[in-house]
């Protein structure tokens, strides 16, 4: 029997794992597939904007969280905790080999560019990305690949040029990166771990660049052998290189989902994808087991407690039919998600208050499990982590990732 | 003629989001242009098939090894392996099927013809000349791994030979033991009864043919259809009579508990039964365990045994059973394979024009292999063609995880592969 089963690959659920195990409980996680870090930037994003001034970026994340609802995650965990979170998971990221910066001013937001020259803040970001910070003044090199999709330097660089950000572009063959006819970024970044490979992108590199320049590229700077390449272009480059993530399946965001996965299975958790849970037994408001689909009978999952990291209606958490209603797949517990479509969106796309279909979520109490309309838990032994949460908007706060680790690691806070 | 329903997995692509994780994982396209990947010849291609339709909108789906690995990742559920092998069937259909294709999708009958003489068979399929010419007028690779007659007999002779030798128990256990074991590899079952019988179960091995996944992945449905049928009217009664149906390989399981049914729309109520009762043999060791009931009496195996689950194992979607019961034996040390497939994928890496496909993915797993040092003599793997190809890739023996725990029980010999004598005095 293990001690906590965690659904869901993510990183809430692998945030959890990691906190059930280190404090030397038995884990185990199951996932559908495989997602949420597989699209995200790889960076660690924990408040980029309040729900009150959406047009304004938070410059230091962790003082403002007073500023948020009182039905928030963070508030609900309060900052302390998810100071510690964040720590914590620098020092595990450190020791697994794919160490995460914050700015050098400690605390404060990095404004990093977007594959639009958009900036973006972030708290938090690998190595690799947090040299293209907009706090250093050093002038950029945006570098793509011809027939590269989704990756124009040219508009990437116009873009911080208009924001004061002196860039200029160039963009180089795509043999240097692969001789297939196409293949999608993470192939590529497969391909640059081949150390031949390396040195011939660093000579066009050290042909491109000028004196003071930083050198900005694409995310696929090797998988496996990812700091290698990286410090081996910037040697030979004789000048920063820095990633700028691309559009998915986002290479950084798998190094971490690879680096965390195995940094688990170091400590004996399994993480098997593949297993939907399509049914669950609960007897006196205990979660008895839950039962994951395959290729014949259901595969029943006993556990002493079960933690919830599946997502909201993005990461496939929760699901919804033609006529509006959204539920939540393994539980169905209540949602403070709006149940007609009328009300999912706001008119505007890009609407600066976000969509109520994405604020909605599980409410919990300040254990963080899930609560009914008079605030009772529905399970003693469930917990809820992750995008699956109610009070937030992970989108238009961009906290997805703070979300995910602040709630992940403090599963046991008492 | 065979018609194939396109409404079971088909509306399964509309759930996909176009975020290209299938196409990251998939290991076939990202050694070769030749197949652009799960998503473009799944999902997008799907939307330009019709049932009826004159021509295939997309021959590249030939080139999907039907390994299931976009299956496993996929975060949405769309059932893109199916939508290929249904694919592959169009094609078939269309332009019809090559000899050769035909010859690799009977390996039962292969192995039957074989078995008659299969000093003359190995030596007739096994010599220059003859994979010379198999390469030439087939398409069958030279090099690649194909098996070798068992020159001990069949296991199903072996298993009529020692009718009294064998258990008689109240609880029984049902065995589908594939083809491979039949023919090629009776050692397999010898293992696997041994097992069975020391946890206190009698083995029933009733009459069984091909399961079909052979000519399935070759797109040769219809004949597919009459191999299951035959499996169903010859297992479904014993499966509704509540005995569990184990095999040991890996593949054949999948193909009665899911592929067939689905690929062929065939449900029934007599193949749903099948279905429900078909385990891999670790499955239900491991079920087995969770009860208390599975025997812990082993000995020491004092080895570092790296083990890949294959992707058809993966594709149970049951987790890693092999492993965790392996995981059991004291002393064993077993290094675990997160290789993406073994690149052989049934019959793939022995068609000429895919073998160095199926190399090169294959290059994952050997390269894991050769990682885990010069120490290693030995790999572990539940598919037969997966182990074929391991070897073929490492130049090590690999043995079935049944071997292993036969092995521990003090039942078999890992090196010569042979039943121990005290496996005959239980």
């Amino acid at each position: 029997m293990i001690d906590y089963l965690v659904m869901g690959a993510g990183l809430s659920g692998l945030m959890s794992a990691y906190a059930a195990v280190q404090s030397g409980h038995r884990v185990k996680v199951i996932a559908k597939g495989l997602g949420a870090l597989h699209w995200g930037a790889g960076s660690i994003d924990v408040l980029g904007y309040l729900p009150q001034a959406r047009d304004a970026v938070v410059r230091r994340p962790l003082e403002r969280l007073a500023d948020l609802p009182a039905n928030h995650p963070y508030t609900i965990l309060g900052p302390a905790a998810v100071q510690d979170g964040l720590d914590k998971f620098m020092r595990l990221t450190e020791e697994l080999g794919l160490p995460y910066y914050g700015a050098e001013a400690a605390g404060e937001n990095l404004l990093l560019p977007s594959p639009a020259g958009a900036l973006r803040p972030a708290f938090l970001a690998p190595a690799a990305q947090s040299a293209g910070t907009a706090s250093d003044d050093a002038p950029m090199l945006i570098v793509g690949f011809e027939r590269l999709r989704d990756f124009y330097p040219e508009l990437i660089a116009e873009n911080l040029t208009r924001q004061g950000i002196a860039a200029r572009a160039v963009k180089l063959p795509y043999e240097l990166l692969s001789d297939r006819r196409d293949a999608n970024t993470v192939q590529l970044a497969q391909e640059l771990d081949d150390e031949n490979r390396t040195e011939r992108l660093a000579e066009f590199l050290r042909e491109a660049v000028r004196p003071g320049e930083r050198i900005g590229l694409p995310a696929l700077l090797g998988l496996a052998r990812h700091a290698q390449v990286v410090t081996r272009l910037a040697l030979a480059a004789g000048a920063p290189v820095f990633e700028i993530p691309t559009l998915p399946p986002s290479v950084p965001g798998i190094r971490l989902f690879n680096t965390l996965r195995a940094g688990l299975e170091a400590r004996g958790v399994r993480v098997e994808a593949g297993m939907e849970v399509i049914e669950m037994n609960a007897e006196e408001g205990v979660i008895r087991w839950v039962a994951s689909e395959t290729s014949a009978r259901p595969l029943r999952h006993s556990a002493e407690r079960f933690v919830l990291a599946t997502g909201g209606i993005l990461g496939g958490g929760f699901m919804s039919d033609h006529t509006g209603r959204i539920w939540e797949t393994v539980f169905d517990l209540p949602l403070t998600t709006p149940q007609s479509r009328s009300q999912w969106f706001r008119p505007a796309f890009l609407a600066p208050d976000g969509h109520p279909v994405f604020q909605g979520g599980v409410r919990v109490n300040a254990a963080f499990q899930p609560v009914d309309a008079q605030g009772a838990p529905c399970f003693a032994n469930l917990h809820v982590v992750g995008g699956a949460l109610a009070g937030c908007d992970p989108l238009a706060e961009r906290s997805l990732e703070g979300l995910a680790i602040a709630t992940g690691m403090n599963l046991l806070k008492e | 003629m065979h018609t194939t329903s396109w409404h079971s997995v088909g509306p399964s692509l509309d759930e996909c989001i176009k975020c290209n994780i299938c196409t990251s994982y998939c290991p076939v396209s990202a050694v070769t242009d030749l197949f652009p990947g799960p998503k473009y010849s799944g999902p997008q291609a799907q939307r330009f098939r019709e049932s009826g339709q004159p021509d295939t909108p997309d021959q590249a789906v030939d080139y999907c090894s039907g390994c299931r690995v976009c299956n496993e990742v996929c975060p949405t559920g769309v059932k893109i392996a199916e939508l290929n092998a249904r694919a592959r069937a169009q094609i078939a259909k269309e332009k019809g099927i090559p000899l050769r294709n035909r010859l690799l999708g009977r390996n039962e009958l292969m192995g039957r013809i074989g078995h008659y003489a299969p000093r003359l068979a190995n030596f007739g399929l096994h010599n220059a000349v003859s994979r010379f010419l198999a390469e030439k007028v087939m398409g069958i690779a030279r090099q690649a791994p194909l098996p070798y007659w068992s020159t001990d007999g069949s296991f199903g002779a072996w298993f009529k030979r020692t009718q009294k030798e064998r258990l008689h128990a109240r609880q029984k256990v049902v065995y589908f033991h594939g083809c491979a074991t039949m023919y090629y590899e009776p050692f397999i079952g010898k293992a696997a009864v041994a097992v069975l019988e020391h946890n206190g179960y009698e083995v029933i091995v009733p009459p069984q043919n091909c399961c079909g996944l052979p000519m399935l992945s070759n797109g040769e449905f219809a004949a597919a259809e009459g191999y299951h049928q035959r499996n169903v009217n010859s297992m479904a009664g014993l499966a509704r009579g509540g005995y569990p149906i184990v095999g040991t390989s890996t593949s054949c399981t999948l193909t009665l508990k899911e592929e067939a049914p689905e690929l062929l729309d065939m449900h029934s109520p007599d193949v749903t039964a099948l279905k429900m009762g078909v385990w891999d043999i670790f499955e239900w060791l491991r079920e087995l365990h969770e009860e208390g009931k599975l025997r812990t009496d082993f000995r020491p195996i004092n080895l570092k045994l790296p083990y890949h689950a294959p992707c058809q194992y993966r594709a149970h979607r049951v987790g890693k059973p092999a492993l965790e019961i392996m995981a059991l034996i004291p002393e064993l040390e077993i290094p675990e394979s997160h290789a993406r497939c073994c690149g052989i994928a049934g019959t793939y890496g022995y068609k000429t024009e895919k073998y160095q496909i199926g190399m090169d993915v294959g290059e994952e797993l050997f390269q894991f292999v050769r990682e885990q040092g010069d120490d290693v003599t030995m790999t572990a793997c539940d598919s037969e063609t997966c182990r074929w190809q391991l070897e073929h890739g490492t130049d090590l023996p690999s043995r079935h995880p049944i071997e292993v725990l036969a092995a521990a029980y003090g039942l078999y010999d890992l090196e010569t592969r042979e039943l121990t004598s005290q496996s005959n005095s239980m």
